[in-house]
């Protein structure tokens, strides 16, 4: 007796996101299974690999990270080198130097640096603030309007500052936009929903329901995500089919297994290497859960989740 | 002659002033010339907008003028004057049109400002639709004097409202050194009443960018304009029939129009205003147009932040005390007609903190007077819980307690710093106006410190307190129309969705029927949304399909049926934060409630962490159910199965904080006294099932008369 | 849809006679329905209600034991596809390949890597064996297996060396994986002679049920499930296919821990075992095989591990204590917060990251954040207090200052008056703002 195959495919599917422009567009979500689950149906877009590169310039003390942008000094040079990283399918600048409670700088800037690197690159952009909800809502509009026609990926909206980037990024100048929650299906929804109420149309908006380490509270990443691909899918419920886009570097090198120094931890070998591994076990594992795009770092783990990437589908 | 009248006439000067500026520009350089308005990619925007015409040549404009006539009906309806008054606007857009036919820059070395850029109209836009801007006034004509002009412009300016002048006001805010422009928020249109086709060109522009709103669908316009634009009209008299005719035009999208002309007009409620005062312009134009300004900073002398929550101020720290314990004092949130209180207003009856001696014990009565539409008496209690919190975020400021058993103390270095007792009010109208802006339009606050008028506050607000203690006791399953979901909880428990009914509370004890229905209006898209019971299934059972459509919905389909009075069938399910488990106790047939509190075990064998373990985490498990403490007392608690005389075992503790409530209930169910004795308790049966049987048979238990359970 | 509590309890002998351990009929009807007790602890359940009940209260996947003493592993008994339905039961256990010839050089690789994270040992639990074509060698491999006190799976399809091999390792309790649709008859009869599990693969997924099926036939249900080594792909098909068969389809033939062997899948490239690694802990890997497991590897996938099989209803705590962060020593600054994992991680990285040394206080607070403990009662100006007395803080450190975190700013007061002689201190909400903050703290 053969094994009875059961398929489980939906009727309802995760709505798609484009971003860039022209060939090197790239568009992620779109599939009706399970997040990977390529042996039910073909799965429409392959998840997307975005490469991280901070206004603060490249960590120098991680060798290998180090040699892969030698001679690239600037941050425009940096970009351009990142762009031609092989497995990467979109930048991701982060105006980390934007924060207030860090080297705050001015919203002038910032901009006019996302210019110089739009103006360098022809990849898609994905910009990140600097996390800080006031900061960003005049930020993130400020560079929405000065990268007009590029389509870029403004991140993050959350609840407390969501009104501008909606108005100003997606409805004045026809930019796609990042919606962050707190690790809660229904603060997803809430957001989503209020994003709508603006008059923001889903295929603008790719969420970040939160993301985390592995081993710092990642369960609770997991849980979110098999809970919003559930209602998406089994529910059809539009105000979750968002797909869904996790910055994972940012989490996975500021633990303290990828920066403690091997001298204070001789035992556990080169940071590098432990902030690497610590990179690709978040992606993969993030990948698992349903990101329909995970941003990274490092040249190794880019190549190593595009590989895995492609094995699975 | 009627008000309409007035509008037809003024649309036929506007269209008139239109065709003969048509003509002589076609006159002068021919049907074929270009017709580009500079730095937009929305051509005359309003003829786009609501004709659905891309004009680009001049001859184009004879077209558009026929368009416009046609919208000039006479009749004597509504929907006439309104259209004439958007033919009107349209009609000023091509006046002005005419005037960049030969060159970009027609106003330059004037005052004036003329054409908004689609970047203008995106940079005023994005903080329109945020909110940041509460909106914008159109202000026209001569205000009575410069000065008058002046403060009008200012009021706005210092409320955040975008302001556009058109005619003789440009003049007097220029003598007034008033600085222009957009940057700084206040634009001199220009200085024909036509101006205004460049304000409708820039409202309907952000219709198309903001709202998505497709060229030619007039309705769109008229919808987006009224629910999404948040603009109005300050016209100054004399009116003429023109400026009329612009008017119906604004009201036909929603922007209210605010005169103080009295002479040959007719006021329209919301819509057209008679105010004679112009001091009174901003209010009366903000009420009339529902527009909110936000309150960002707290206007006090020392810092306020939850870091300052868990200060206590010494009595040798103290400078003053505001003590209830011996003297009247009361807080108090109470609602009022938006006509009778002023908004930001703050009044102090008697001396303040510096007339009295240091480390006086005073009378204090402070009254927060709210007004809002969407406001209800039952979200007083809601707010002045709020107060205590409020209160302590203020630096070296203490205090405790509610109602009429308020101890407040302001320390010396707050007072050193000037804090006073209108700063008191301060807070409050800041933090209630920001916290509650969803149902407060308008807040003012009263402090009084006269010990025989305290007296007086005191009886008062005790006449409240005790009004709304009755509401709380009256409020039954049946006598509200809807319930509530509470899914504050799936972050851990994610399949769990709690029904909050009058009766049932929040099974966590936290949340009432009355928060939940605040929650509800304060944050729409929040945890608590409403339920309705308009199709009861079985009243016993508490069935209904709007409940089990809200649990299947909420609990994104893990669960489909709930009941709210049984414990049998469909139990409601847990999260994890009940206050008590009750669960059946077979033998008996009965049913043992233990709180949270109690290590101990229970005569079914199990301890409150063994049932919390299969009754939590959203999954429904017949004969077990988490709830609060509140419900053990209600009629609906097991209803089902035949009500509270259910209940055969309860920890000690437990039965002395629900006894009062729990006796009334079962003499009203059954006619028994003093029914809290005949449940068992640790004290006389702990794990044990024969024990307890034996304790009910000697009380005569209700329950060894109830039909079996299964 | 499980079984209810009371739908057990109806059949039972309601006597209350506790001899199955529990105080009740109804006690014990509960914990069967959870799958907590076997339904057979009652003696006095008639046949026929076990005929009922077997069925519907027999886990849909099976749980298999293997291994011996402090070696011995748990797999499978799951019986949900997601952990937000109901917990995990059992964690996915690591696994890396020896052969005759590397044995000493992975002992020494994976020795390194055993230390303990919030209370749990993490280290890679089993020894993978693999055949080399010479029965002697692989019983001498077994041998040395055995004696690292690991437990050992035999990755071997060849009867002969398995058989070698069993001779040595059979007190151990070993997985025999090697059986396959060709090797049937012999490999389940070594594995029922020397009562060991076996491991069961196939070249696609029908193969591999119609050998399940034959092996259950012959009596055989002590099993787990190899997906094979063909693909990733295939192999993630394949594990995801067999536990959702199990426990959505109720196709009880699949209802078996698996197997899956990274190692073999991307052999040579460590990092992509990672990424797959962290795959199938996510997705339905049992056991995962790897070619070894340095410390990099090792540190986010137990880390991953211990954060998926969480039990959702218990927090992770971690245990009251003073911890010195940044080389402090009795004169530095102390703050405090909650024993639960998730809050301690981050907020003691934050306090690393200010590079200010801290003697960070933890208290035991019931392993709840800092507002739930707040909210519970368990942390309170009392029960802060309480920990000082009974670490003897005011002994252990000179400094008299206490930082708190900002959401129980409200304790201040209250502490002042507990702890007579400190200064209070009132930290962010946040914990993203501590690092600003304690550079700027003046003590």
């Amino acid at each position: 007796m053969p094994f009875k195959r059961m398929p489980q495919t939906f009727t309802a599917s995760i709505g798609t996101v484009t971003i860039g422009t022209g060939e090197k567009a790239v568009t992620m979500g779109g599939e009706n299974v399970l997040p990977l689950y390529s042996f039910d149906a073909p799965i429409a877009n392959r998840p997307l690999i975005g490469v991280e590169v901070s206004d603060l310039g490249v960590d120098n003390t991680l060798p290998e990270l180090a040699a892969f942008y030698a001679g690239a000094d600037t941050v425009v040079e940096q970009a351009k080198r990142a762009a031609t990283m092989p497995g990467a399918d979109f930048l991701a600048i982060r105006l980390e130097s934007a924060d207030p409670n860090g080297a705050n700088t001015p919203v002038e800037e910032s901009v006019a640096l996302c210019k110089a690197i739009a103006d360098a690159v022809d990849c898609p952009l994905v910009i990140e603030g600097s996390k800080n909800a006031e900061k960003d809502s005049t930020l993130l509009a400020k560079v929405a309007e000065a990268l007009q026609g590029k389509n870029v990926l403004l991140m993050s909206a959350k609840e407390e500052n969501y009104k501008s980037i909606c108005a100003a990024a997606v409805l004045a100048y026809g930019q796609k936009m990042g919606a962050e929650s707190a690790v809660d299906i229904n603060l997803a929804k809430q957001l989503n929903v209020l994003i709508d109420k603006m008059g923001v149309k889903g295929e603008n908006v790719a969420m970040n329901v939160g993301s985390a380490a592995a081993g710092y509270g990642f369960e609770y990443v997991a849980s979110t995500m098999d809970r919003v691909k559930a209602a998406a899918l089994g529910q059809n419920d539009n105000m979750l089919q968002m797909p869904i886009i996790t910055p994972v570097s940012s989490e996975a090198w500021s633990v303290k297994e990828a920066i403690v120094s091997e001298e204070d931890e001789p035992e556990w070998g080169p940071t590098e290497a432990r902030g690497v591994e610590m990179e690709i076990a978040t992606a993969a594992a993030c990948l698992a859960g349903g990101s329909n795009a995970v941003i990274l770092k490092h040249p190794k783990s880019v190549a190593t989740i595009a590989a895995f990437i492609s094995a699975i589908i | 002659m009627g008000l309409f009248d007035r509008v037809f006439r003024g649309s036929d000067e506007m269209y008139a002033k239109a065709e003969q500026s048509v003509d002589e520009i076609i006159a002068k350089v021919g049907p074929d010339a270009p017709m580009n308005m500079p730095n937009t990619g929305y051509f005359l925007a309003c003829n786009y907008a609501y004709l659905g015409r891309k004009i680009t040549k001049v001859g184009e404009l004879k077209e558009a003028l026929a368009d416009v006539r046609s919208m000039m009906t006479k009749e004597q309806r509504t929907r006439d004057v309104f259209l004439s008054g958007i033919g009107t606007a349209i009609a000023a857009e091509i006046i002005e049109a005419c005037k960049y036919v030969e060159t970009e820059t027609p106003y330059e070395g004037t005052l004036y400002h003329g054409h908004l850029t689609d970047a203008e109209v995106r940079e005023l836009g994005v903080p329109l639709v945020t909110g940041d801007i509460p909106g914008f006034v159109v202000i026209i004509d001569e205000a009575p004097s410069d000065e008058e002009a002046a403060a009008l412009i200012k009021g706005y300016q210092s409320r955040g409202i975008f302001v556009f002048l058109i005619g003789g006001i440009i003049e007097q805010a220029a003598r007034m050194k008033i600085g222009m422009g957009f940057p700084v928020r206040v634009v001199p249109v220009g200085e024909d009443i036509w101006a205004v086709g460049h304000v409708i060109s820039l409202v309907v522009r952000a219709a198309m960018i903001f709202g998505a709103i497709q060229p030619g669908d007039f309705a769109g316009f008229q919808d987006y304009t009224f629910h999404r634009i948040r603009a109005f009209v300050n016209a100054f008299a004399p009116l003429r029939d023109i400026t009329v005719a612009c008017g119906g035009g604004a009201i036909a999208m929603g922007f209210p129009v605010i005169t103080n002309e009295t002479e040959n007009i007719w006021r329209v409620p919301k819509s057209l205003i008679v105010q004679p005062n112009t001091q009174e312009f901003i209010e009366t134009s903000l009420e009339a147009r529902d527009i909110k300004i936000k309150v960002t900073k707290i206007d006090i002398p020392v810092a306020f932040s939850s870091a300052f929550e868990g200060e206590i101020i010494r009595r040798p720290d103290m400078q003053i005390e505001v003590d209830g314990s011996r003297l009247d004092c009361c807080e108090l949130v109470c609602t009022k007609e938006a006509s009778e209180i002023e908004d930001h207003k703050i009044i102090l009856e008697g001396p303040d903190f510096d007339e009295f001696p240091v480390g006086t014990k005073i009378s204090m009565c402070y009254i927060a007077e709210v007004a809002g539409k969407n406001m209800q008496s039952d979200f007083e209690p809601v707010m002045e819980r709020k107060i205590h919190n409020y209160f302590n975020c203020i630096e070296s400021v203490y205090h405790t307690g509610q109602r009429d058993m308020i101890r407040i103390r302001v320390s010396k270095s707050a007072f050193e710093a000037g804090f006073r007792a209108r700063h008191f009010g301060e807070v409050l109208y800041a933090k209630l106006m920001s916290d509650f802006g969803a149902v407060v339009d308008k807040c003012q606050v009263r402090i009084c410190t006269i010990p025989e008028k305290n007296a007086e506050y005191r009886a008062l607000a005790n006449k409240t307190y005790d009004a709304r203690d009755a509401r709380l006791a009256s409020l039954t399953d049946e006598s509200v129309d809807v319930f509530y979901t509470c899914i504050l909880c799936q972050s851990f428990s994610p399949s769990h969705v709690c029904i909050v009914t009058p009766e049932r509370l929040g099974l966590c004890g936290a949340v009432s029927w009355l928060d939940a229905k605040a929650t509800n209006e304060l944050e729409p898209d929040g945890p608590c949304q409403i339920v309705p019971k308009d199709r009861p299934i079985d009243e016993d059972l508490g069935t209904y399909e709007d409940v089990d459509e809200a649990v299947n919905k909420y609990s994104h389909g893990a669960l489909e049926h709930v009941t709210l009075y049984s414990i049998m069938q469909d139990p409601m399910t847990s999260c994890g934060c009940f206050e008590c488990i009750c669960g059946i106790e077979p033998m008996s047939n009965g049913v043992c409630i233990v709180n949270r509190e109690h290590t101990g075990i229970t005569p079914m064998g199990m301890s409150f962490s063994e049932l919390a373990s299969m009754t939590g985490g959203g999954v429904q498990t017949p004969g077990f159910m988490g709830h609060g403490k509140h419900f053990i007392s209600s009629k609906k608690f097991l209803k089902a199965e035949g009500g509270v005389g259910r209940i055969v075992w309860m920890p000690a503790a437990l039965k002395e904080t629900v006894r009062t409530r729990l006796d009334a209930t079962a003499k009203d169910l059954y006619g028994i006294d003093n029914f809290t004795d005949m449940i068992a308790d640790e004290t006389v049966v702990e794990g044990d099932p024969e024990a307890l049987m034996n304790f009910l048979t000697e009380k005569n238990h209700p329950v060894l008369s109830m039909e079996p359970l299964m | 849809m499980a079984l209810k509590g009371l739908d057990i309890f109806k059949l039972t002998p309601k006597k209350n006679c506790k001899e199955c351990g529990s105080p009740t009929c109804m006690a014990f009807a509960m914990k069967v329905a959870q799958g907590g007790v076997a339904l057979d602890a009652c003696p006095y359940m008639s046949d026929e209600a076990k005929a009922t009940l077997g069925e519907a209260t027999a886990p849909p996947m099976k749980a298999i034991t293997f291994g011996t003493g402090d070696a011995e592993c748990k797999l499978g008994g799951e019986t949900v596809l997601f952990r937000h339905e109901k917990t995990f039961v059992s964690k996915s256990l690591y696994a890396t390949t020896v052969c005759s010839d590397c044995f000493d050089e992975r002992m020494e690789e994976i020795r390194k890597v055993d230390y303990e994270r919030i209370g749990e040992r993490m280290h890679v639990e089993i020894l993978n064996l693999v055949y080399g074509g010479d029965p002697a060698a692989y019983a001498a491999l077994a041998e040395k297996a055995v004696a690292t006190g690991k437990a050992i799976i035999l990755e071997c399809s060849c009867a002969e060396g398995a058989k070698a091999a069993l001779e040595k390792c059979k007190d151990a309790k070993p997985i025999l994986n090697g059986c396959n649709a060709g090797n049937v008859e012999e490999m389940n009869a070594l594995a029922t002679e020397y009562g060991v599990v076996l491991g069961v693969t196939g070249a696609n997924l029908d193969e591999l049920y119609d050998t399940v099926a034959a092996l259950e036939a012959k009596g055989n249900k002590n099993l787990v499930l190899d997906v094979g080594t063909a693909s990733v792909k295939d192999a993630f098909a394949n594990a995801v296919q067999i536990r959702r068969a199990a426990l959505k389809d109720k196709d009880r033939t699949f209802g078996y821990p698996s197997i899956v062997n990274v190692g073999k899948l991307a052999a040579g490239d460590r990092s992509m075992q990672t990424a797959l690694a962290a795959l199938f802990t996510m997705k339905y890997g049992s056991i995962i095989v790897m070619e070894g497991m340095s410390y990099a590897q090792a540190l986010p996938l137990f880390g991953l591990r211990q954060n998926i099989f969480t039990d959702p209803q218990k927090p992770m705590k971690v245990e009251p204590g003073i911890y010195t962060l940044n080389g402090a020593d009795e004169n530095a600054i102390c703050c405090t917060t909650v024993d639960f994992a998730l809050t301690y991680f981050v907020v003691s990285g934050e306090m690393e990251r200010s590079g200010v040394p801290i003697n960070l206080l933890i208290s035991d607070a019931g392993g709840y954040s800092v507002l739930t403990a707040w909210a519970a009662g368990k942390l309170s100006a009392g029960s802060i207090a309480k920990f000082f007395k009974e670490f003897d803080i005011e002994n252990k450190i000179k400094s008299r200052t206490l930082v708190i975190p900002g959401k129980v700013a409200v304790l201040k007061g209250e502490m002042e008056e507990k702890l007579p002689g400190w200064k209070i201190v009132v930290a962010p909400n946040e914990a993203v703002g501590l690092v600003k903050f304690l550079k700027e703290l003046k003590v």
